[in-house]
């Protein structure tokens, strides 16, 4: 049993991956914030995979013949398409970015990966603590 | 690069080519600034053109960048100042002096310049990110 088959788990590093995918949108935004010409471009808001996927990233083809290979089914994986967001202001040349904007964004994509990176610590924890040895301290 | 590239890392790719986009930018606005007053060698001949940095997005490894994709000439025209005793002055003794405006030139670099620390926020985030990450692995 793999950490991503707890659900908990699997949630977090859908968020840690969306996390990263977005500072990695924001890195060519700020890069072609004098590019004319240039949209902006974000991810929609996260959303939490549906209990349906989750349970569908379980189920493992059964092997009734020993000839058969082990196969795993393909984890679907959630796209995050980013798509064209403009900032508040469209400069002369066409160019959408504010770098402001683009900062605040960044630096709210990174207090993000924070909180999940110490939530998963602490799940990290519990599970270590559910395994300990009785008595144990 | 390494085939495997995660997101941080095409971020901080990202991120680098800007760096050196603002970079030539910088480089052509110190010829400009630098060039501000070169007249021509010749009578009546034009002077240094201003040179104007145009940026294209390009793509690196798993990502969007940015990079100098031409240097235009800006077609403005010239100032002129009547100095009848300059070897670059014509027929009625004016001579041509350069279409760099200082104040613009300063204001262009104090742009590259907020554009390159920015960019340096982007790797330095990215970098912090990647270092968290690293974290669980301790203890």
């Amino acid at each position: 049993m793999a950490l991503d088959d707890i659900p908990l788990f699997a949630m977090l590093r859908g968020r840690l991956g969306y996390l990263s995918e977005r500072q990695r949108l924001i890195a060519e935004n700020v890069a072609n914030a004098d590019t004319p010409g240039y949209a902006p471009r974000d991810l929609k808001p996260f959303t939490l995979p549906t209990a349906s996927t989750l349970v569908m990233a379980s189920v493992a083809p059964a092997l009734t013949s020993p000839r058969h290979l082990a196969g795993v089914a393909p984890r679907p994986r959630p796209a995050y398409k980013p798509q064209t967001m403009a900032d508040s202001e469209t400069t002369l040349d066409g160019n959408a970015v504010v770098l402001e904007e683009e900062m605040m964004k960044l630096t709210q994509a990174r207090m993000d990966f924070d909180a999940a990176i110490g939530f998963y610590q602490k799940s990290l924890g519990l599970l270590r603590l559910a395994a300990r040895k009785p008595g144990a301290s | 690069m390494a085939e495997i590239t995660s997101a941080s890392n095409a971020a901080m790719s990202v991120a680098a080519s800007a760096l050196r986009a603002q970079q030539a930018r910088m480089r052509v606005i110190a010829e400009n600034l630098a060039n501000s007053d070169s007249t021509s060698r010749t009578a009546g001949g034009d002077p240094y053109r201003r040179q104007v940095p145009v940026f294209e997005p390009s793509a690196v490894d798993g990502g969007e960048g940015v990079r100098l994709s031409r240097v235009v000439s800006d077609n403005s025209d010239f100032r002129t100042e009547y100095a009848p005793g300059h070897p670059g002055a014509d027929a009625k003794g004016y001579v041509k002096l350069p279409n760099v405006d200082p104040l613009i030139e300063a204001l262009d670099m104090r742009e590259a310049q907020r554009a390159y620390e920015a960019n340096l926020n982007v790797i330095e985030t990215a970098r912090a990110m990647d270092s968290r990450t690293l974290d669980i692995l301790r203890k």
